[in-house]
């Protein structure tokens, strides 16, 4: 009976997102199947995580989740008539069998680990408090949560896209289960490597290179086993795959009049602050690298609109906050001039810390060091549009993450950066796992290699080439 | 020019090969130990917390007995919860048991010693439903309440219990 719930659950999941995806892309592209079934979760996670919060604020008991089951199917409905085929598939060779195998290894091993383990303390205090308190008050949290200062270690200001994506498990289920809670995570891990395999194959028109990276995100310790990874029901590996989803339908963007990639970025990007407080700041990042693209690229000013979205998110979560009188996080003193002038001198400590940080090798193996081989060969192509924003998208939020800890109220701040800024990190090594992937494929791109597939290539790396999407 | 382009191709190979397996030596043995350090456990609905509380106090299913004792009592009383400070454990007990005590509001409490006394004397019974002690000793003059292994007691407030 469970296992059904789950399914339905995760059905209506997948169909909302389906026919979200459908719209934006609106017959533009064909898409391959790992991206219509990452895209798919990704907006369905993130619409049916927002229906419960707006749809709550009117209504609760059984009309709630109906009500977002049948939007969720109309969606899907709509998607369906919507939806180009997706192209002839062909056939993979031996190679890429044996890269598919060792990652269908590791998903699974994902899953075991994801079920062997609890929750970790943030993910049950932080996030699934707010999914149960949700399912026990008809699927609304109670307005009590947000006002009861003895709660306040729960952070009732963090937003909703994790707890409501539990919320909507436990709706299923009929009662609020930390394990089937769980379940969540590992997909997101699937859909980072569904992500990753195809934008490697966008960008470099060579499948290879997209699976070996996705094989290599199972051996980053922070990704798969340290506090914070996909396995312990944190929100900071599901924001990473939002944004790594953000960047790289932005990279694909970059190609002129790829408005169906713009959409999704849009989409993507306004999202980001609804997965977790710190998305704000991934999203500004993103929101200027899209302001670039647009400018860059000559687009007509409504493309400004994609910024609407996330903006509307942001606002409309602050007013809810300050009219259920929640409390103003105790984590930072308040940003301004005058408190960052009196703080100057942490800058030096913070940054000696993110140096410890890049190089502590139990929770991030050699990733770092990859990672910056990587940019020094990705900085011999600055004029490709891409890499600019590649760049940015990687080093501002490092920076702007360290420039927040100059504002931290802990006592001793080097202890609070000490325990969040790998998985303030975490929220970037997608990006890096990008990054690698050009760099990787330099070579190859700059060979005329055939594409195999039509409409699933977006060359972006290429650095004689002109750059251009091959459009169904 | 081609064997210029196949030396530049065989150092980029070399690199990124090399960078591979030295990723892979350094990572294993850490992913290996985190694979293999934890034997499934119960998959029960608040499997989480009790595996929390079992570490804290060593008592098993704990989750469901504290649920069951704060729906008993009235939804409209504080459930006040005391920790010791500086004491990982005791912080973590209470905020767990903040977590278990829903639809009550809590008030926690984090005092420098082991004593309460002072606290507890401010409160006025009528409008707390428990007294819940994380690593805490309960003061004397409050009756016993029902203890979870070592240093979990939650004590339900009555007016019998009133100083």
């Amino acid at each position: 009976m469970s296992a059904l719930a789950l399914l339905g659950a995760y059905g209506t999941l997948f169909v909302g997102g389906y026919g979200l995806l459908a719209l934006l892309v609106r017959q533009k592209i064909q898409f391959s199947l790992t991206e219509q079934i990452a895209f798919s979760w990704l907006l369905g996670t993130g619409a049916v995580s927002l229906l419960l919060w707006i749809f709550g604020l009117f209504v609760h008991g059984m009309l709630l989740p109906g009500l977002v089951s049948i939007i969720c199917l109309s969606l899907g409905l709509v998607g369906w008539r919507q939806m180009v085929p997706r192209p002839l598939r062909r056939t993979p060779n031996p190679f890429e069998i044996f890269l598919g195998t060792i990652i269908v290894i590791e998903i699974a091993i994902v899953f075991y680990l994801s079920f062997v383990h609890t929750l970790g303390w943030d993910g049950l205090l932080n996030w699934e408090i707010k999914a149960r308190y949700a399912f026990a008050n008809g699927g609304v949290i109670p307005a009590t949560y947000f006002s009861d200062s003895g709660r306040a270690f729960s952070h009732p200001e963090y937003p909703l896209a994790i707890p409501f994506t539990e919320l909507w498990l436990y709706l299923w289920l009929g009662e609020a289960d930390q394990f089937c809670a769980k379940t969540i995570f590992p997909i997101f891990y699937v859909i980072g490597t569904f992500l990753v395999v195809a934008i490697g194959r966008r960008f470099t028109g060579k499948t290879w290179i997209g699976l070996v990276m996705a094989a290599f995100l199972f051996f980053v310790p922070q990704i798969t086993v340290e506090v914070g990874s996909a396995i312990g029901g944190y929100a900071d590996f599901p924001l990473s795959i939002f944004y790594l989803a953000t960047i790289g339908c932005l990279l694909c963007a970059t190609e002129p009049k790829n408005d169906a990639f713009f959409g999704l970025y849009a989409a993507c990007l306004a999202l980001l602050p609804w997965v977790k407080r710190d998305g704000l700041i991934l999203w500004i990042v993103a929101a200027a690298c899209g302001v670039f693209v647009i400018l860059r690229t000559k687009r007509s000013s409504r493309h400004f609109l994609a910024l609407f979205p996330g903006l509307l998110i942001i606002c409309g979560w602050r007013f809810y906050l300050s009219a259920m009188h929640a409390p103003q996080a105790a984590d930072f003193l308040p940003m301004n001039l005058e408190t960052f002038s009196s703080h100057l001198d942490r800058i030096l400590p913070l940054f000696s810390a993110l140096l410890t940080e890049f190089h502590n090798l139990p929770t991030w193996s050699l990733f770092w060091f990859v990672v910056a081989v990587g940019v020094a060969y990705l900085l011999g192509q600055m004029r490709n549009p891409g890499t600019p924003i590649l760049l940015t998208a990687l080093f501002l939020p490092i920076v702007l993450y360290l420039l927040i800890y100059v504002f931290s109220s802990w006592p001793n701040y080097l202890e609070h950066v000490g325990l969040s800024i790998s998985r303030l990190l975490l929220h970037v090594a997608p990006v890096g796992f990008l990054i690698t992937l050009l760099a990787v494929s330099r070579r190859r791109v700059k060979s005329p290699a055939p594409v195999h597939e039509r409409g699933v290539t977006c060359t972006i790396a290429v650095s004689e080439r002109t750059p251009m999407v091959e459009l169904a | 020019m081609t064997v210029r382009f196949s030396y530049g191709r065989i150092a980029h190979v070399l690199l990124w090969g090399g960078l591979a397996v030295a990723s892979l030596l350094v990572s294993i043995p850490r992913i290996y130990s985190g694979v293999t350090d934890h034997p499934l456990h119960s998959t029960s609905p608040l499997h989480t917390c009790d595996s929390y509380l079992k570490f804290a106090t060593g008592v098993s299913g704990a989750s469901k007995d504290m649920i069951s004792i704060f729906q008993s009592m009235s939804a409209s009383k504080r459930i006040i919860i005391f920790t010791c400070k500086d004491d990982a454990f005791s912080s973590g007990l209470g905020m767990t048991t903040a977590y278990l005590a829903a639809p009550h509001l809590v008030r926690l409490f984090e005092i420098s010693g082991t004593h309460p006394d002072n606290e507890l004397s401010k409160m006025n019974p009528d409008e707390v439903a428990a007294v819940v002690f994380c690593r805490v000793n309960r003061p004397h003059w409050l009756p016993a309440g029902k203890v979870f292994g070592s240093g979990l007691e939650v004590v339900s407030i009555r007016e019998k219990a009133r100083r």
